[in-house]
């Protein structure tokens, strides 16, 4: 079963270009334009091993989807990457303390984003199949 | 000291910006400053941009035909007007990304709005109150796209005169962090 990996971004051209990379690498890929539609993903779909997010965004940014998100009880423990334009050191410690994974600039580089992607995917799974290991 | 105003300074800052963008997406930029914009018949794209904080307030605008948009898209295939048009509005997004990180460096911390954008057969960029208007004209290929700043800065402030220490530094554009 492929891992799916939500990315949240306003904008539908780095979503197709994010998707075309991760969908040729073997990852499904789900679609979410702003903060908001982003929670109803993440509340309607199960299953997702990271989140890609953007941060300036409309109606909710993505600071405050990641806010949230970690503060739900719905799987808080799924990986969030920011992938924007923005490398200010207050907002990446800003996601740091919310939970957040990691930070990546725009414009990226595709090989990076899948080594990135691969890593904490990978990770994800290994920490899931030990909590379950644990439990059972 | 360099002897230029902040404006002029900001205005050079987003131009660098701007051309850096161009690059990383593929292509070739050639400042144009004779050029006169010549959009000729169809469609034209515009998007633009506000940032602000308590010293400077500002937009940023991107004009140009369609193709020259298309040309700087990062999936090719891809390129009917309503793909460009969210496409113009990511660029203009990350050139003003670029200039928000470039600009911290030098003291100034800016907000930026979400992105519009426009499809029309004839844009026309109006005067408006903002203090400085600063047109540059970009060729890409045989292609001109015109970008324009408009700045209201605060008169008692001025950009620090170097970027401050790097430990301060903001990742670079394409950088990867995980933590």
């Amino acid at each position: 079963m492929k891992a799916s990996v939500l990315v949240i971004d306003d904008s539908l051209t780095v979503r197709q270009q994010v998707a075309a990379i991760l969908k040729a690498v073997g990852y499904d890929v789900i679609e979410a334009c702003d903060g908001l539609a982003g929670l109803e993903a993440v509340r309607a779909q199960t299953g997702i091993a990271m989140i890609l997010c953007d941060v300036n965004m409309p109606r909710m940014d993505g600071l405050e989807f990641l806010e949230h998100f970690k503060g739900e009880n719905s799987a808080p423990s799924v990986p969030v990457v920011m992938l924007t334009t923005n490398g200010t050191p207050d907002l990446i410690a800003r996601a740091k303390r919310a939970g957040a994974r990691g930070w990546i600039v725009k414009p990226f580089q595709a090989d990076l984003l899948v080594g990135a992607v691969r890593r904490i995917v990978g990770d994800a799974a290994r920490n899931s199949a030990a909590q379950n290991g644990a439990v059972g | 000291m360099s002897g230029k105003s902040t404006e002029e300074r900001l205005n050079e800052i987003l131009a660098v910006c701007l051309a850096e963008l161009v690059r990383d997406l593929g292509a070739k930029p050639t400042w144009l400053p004779e050029r006169q914009p010549e959009f000729g018949s169809g469609e034209i794209l515009a998007a633009f941009i506000g940032f602000g904080s308590d010293d400077v307030r500002g937009s940023f605008t991107l004009i140009g035909q369609p193709r020259v948009f298309a040309r700087l898209h990062p999936i090719p295939a891809e390129g009917n007007n309503r793909d460009l048009a969210d496409w113009a509005r990511e660029l203009a997004n990350q050139a003003v990304g670029r200039f928000k990180n470039r600009v911290l460096a030098y003291g100034l911390a800016i907000a930026v709005s979400s992105p519009q954008s426009i499809l029309a057969e004839q844009v026309r960029v109006t005067k408006t109150q903002k203090q400085l208007r600063t047109p540059l004209v970009i060729g890409i290929d045989d292609m001109a796209l015109e970008t324009w700043l408009e700045l209201d800065v605060r008169s008692d402030f001025t950009l620090a005169e170097k970027p401050s220490s790097p430990t301060d530094a903001v990742l670079a554009e394409g950088s990867l962090v995980l933590f």
